[in-house]
């Protein structure tokens, strides 16, 4: 590791010489009269009389889907000043908007007990679930539906309004279309986070007693998967302040179509248009990998043909279901977790039928892997010292899939989890940051702090030239998106694609540019993505096994004597990614 | 093209918010949204469904830029 350390900070020693170099042979190319639009910053903005404020509050919630909802509220009523933010909109940010189920835990109405239920999720995710955030989920579940009952969830498919109702209620700020870039740690504890205003060129800090991260999780803004705006951005903050996270090797399996790739609705059909129902106990193993996995032993997705259409898309090998859930059908994988509604509101997903078991809206040749970038929800993010959705730094939480919860496990195991676990999260660490903020008298940022942040929050506007997050970005899809990378994994590749990603994070993050407020944010998204990257590069070439969502071509089989732990990620003292075991079931050291 | 058009815009600026990932604004003289930044566009329909008027067009292909070496 010593060795890799060292070699990493020769390279950005080379980068800063190269920086220079850089700007001094563009200098030059220009006095040859040579033309430099493509590389010149045209800022349209005087980067020097930005406005600066400050706000302060008890609970800083950021994000407003449904894990910020129940943040926010839970946070409130337990005494606590609440202020919500977020970069889009309230109910319509985020993945939240897009989920359709929502499980509900009726103890009266299942076969299966509270106990039992936890169990065979285990049973399903191989050990990879915390059974803490297991239960917590189903035990809290029906609770927080018949709230979201109260407030007219059910009676819309767009929940701006009824996620409204509870927050004017309670008479909680709300400020939209605000990007956070930082937390902001001072003594060991969280005092609150910065970013800036899309619309109104501010930069923001907010000094709060608590923090916590409702933020999602994020891809590589991959086309087909509505995870929009969602770029891991809560957890490259908090690690970049010294938070552990984790999950980084797994892979949500969610496919997309083959026709018009890039449209998210058109993959998911009329689902985005109906009303919100609620699930009820069924236990899967939803794969999604294995589609790639033919994919990848079959040449072009289209050969796949059309859900159920048999023998021809069998391969020997591949991504291990354990035997209990198999189904011995053609059904595709990736019921969206808090997906698609039950015909009739029933219960229940669409049943695994031969011919009726297509995605939903996914008539036609379906591919896999139109969410790269993104983890099983719940399994990647902050880790939690406790049950409390607490993360490794004081003051700061997180829930929903900005916590490393591992509630379903590495694998998606029970339809309507994703969404009932962001709700039932937000609420735990609502109520959570409101105690601990009682004891938390006074915090204050320092003024070498806020100018250091505002600094950084404001570089890539300042730069005379650069590159565009656009082209990055694009770049960044080009290394990481392709299936013989991101899902069928070999060590070689993995090493091969890093070594691209140290490349981008060493030469182009210093040098991402943006002319306006809106590229300002894309700067941003650009730099948390390409972190994410190495994360997720480097957390794969670790695990040498597969299990539930991460496939090695190399590593096959399961390995049970060195893998039945979690992959935790921190930033070490020499500022390199670092690496560390933990077994399941436990919480950290 | 991804979103393709706004016809009938009443100036609510429901688009613009319920957008996620910037695309629309508001145009300041004629105080009516137009599409900004349609590379961003991910077409989640999100935009439509918030519009009270019905105005938004959107077509599910999405013109992907040519790939150069620099940018």
């Amino acid at each position: 590791m010593k060795k890799q350390n060292e070699k990493q900070e020769m390279s950005r020693r080379k980068f800063i010489s190269l920086a220079g170099g850089a700007a001094a042979s563009l200098a030059a190319m220009s006095a040859m009269g040579m033309p430099l639009d493509w590389a010149l910053n045209n800022t349209g903005i005087d980067v020097e009389s930005l406005d600066v404020n400050k706000i302060s509050t008890d609970v800083l919630v950021i994000g407003s889907g449904m894990a910020g909802l129940f943040a926010a509220v839970k946070a409130h009523d337990a005494g606590a000043k609440v202020l919500m933010v977020s970069k889009g909109r309230l109910g319509a940010s985020g993945q939240t908007p897009f989920a359709k189920g929502i499980f509900a835990f009726d103890p009266e109405k299942e076969d299966l007990s509270l106990d039992e239920f936890v169990v065979k999720v285990s049973r399903s995710a191989l050990g990879t679930n915390n059974n803490a955030y297991t239960k917590q989920m189903a035990q809290h579940s029906l609770a927080r539906v018949i709230e979201l009952k109260e407030w007219g969830f059910f009676d819309s498919s767009l929940y701006n309004k009824s996620f409204s109702k509870p927050i004017v209620e309670r008479n909680i700020t709300v400020q939209e279309r605000i990007t956070i870039t930082h937390l902001i740690k001072e003594n060991d504890k969280v005092v609150g986070a910065a970013g800036f205003s899309i619309d109104e060129q501010k930069v923001l800090f907010y000094e709060a007693k608590s923090v916590i991260l409702c933020t999602g999780a994020g891809g590589f803004k991959p086309n087909g998967f509505p995870i929009c705006d969602l770029t891991h951005d809560g957890t490259i903050m908090a690690y970049n302040i010294g938070a552990k996270v984790t999950g980084k090797e797994w892979n949500d399996g969610h496919p997309g179509k083959s026709e018009n790739v890039a449209a998210c609705y058109d993959g998911w059909g009329d689902m985005f248009e109906q009303k919100p129902s609620t699930t009820g106990v069924e236990i899967r193993h939803d794969l999604g990998v294995d589609m790639n996995y033919v994919a990848y032993n079959n040449g072009s997705p289209l050969k796949m043909g059309p859900p159920g259409s048999g023998e021809q898309t069998k391969v020997s090998g591949g991504p291990y279901t354990p035997e209990e859930f198999m189904r011995h059908n053609d059904t595709p994988p990736g019921g969206k977790e808090g997906g698609r509604p039950p015909k009739g509101g029933k219960g229940g997903p669409p049943k695994g039928g031969k011919g009726e078991g297509a995605p939903p809206g996914m008539g036609g040749s379906i591919v896999g892997g139109s969410s790269a970038g993104m983890s099983i929800h719940k399994s990647e993010g902050l880790v939690p010292i406790n049950d409390q959705c607490e993360s490794t730094i004081p003051g700061l939480y997180a829930a929903g899939d900005a916590l490393g919860s591992y509630m379903a496990g590495a694998i998606y195991t029970q339809i309507g989890s994703s969404l009932a676990g962001s709700a039932v999260q937000g609420g735990v660490a609502g109520e959570a940051a409101a105690k601990y903020c009682k004891n938390i008298n006074s915090i204050k940022i320092s003024t070498s702090k806020m100018k250091e942040i505002e600094e950084e929050i404001l570089a890539p506007l300042k730069l005379e030239a650069g590159y565009s997050p656009a082209w990055v970005t694009q770049t960044l899809q080009g290394i990481m998106i392709p299936n013989f990378i991101i899902y069928i994994k070999k060590e070689n590749l993995l090493k091969a694609a890093l070594a691209y990603v140290e490349e981008l994070r060493d030469h182009h993050i210093p040098m991402l540019r943006a002319s306006n407020m809106h590229e300002l944010r894309l700067a941003h998204e650009t730099k948390n993505m390409i972190i994410s990257a190495e994360m997720k590069l480097k957390a794969s070439i670790m695990r040498t096994e597969s299990r539930c969502s991460h496939y090695r071509l190399d590593y096959p089989e399961l390995d049970n004597e060195n893998w039945q732990v979690w992959l935790n990620i921190f930033k070490g003292e020499d500022d390199t990614m670092q690496f560390e075991k933990q077994p399941f079931n436990t919480w950290p050291v | 093209m991804s979103i393709k058009s706004i016809n009938g815009c009443i100036g609510c600026e429901e688009c613009i918010k319920s957008c996620p990932t910037d695309v629309i604004r508001l145009n300041p003289d004629s105080k009516k949204a137009e599409i900004l930044y349609p590379e961003d566009c991910q077409i989640c329909h999100l935009c439509r469904m918030y519009c009270p008027v019905d105005a938004i067009t959107i077509s599910p292909e999405k013109t992907i830029p040519v790939i150069v070496s620099w940018g």
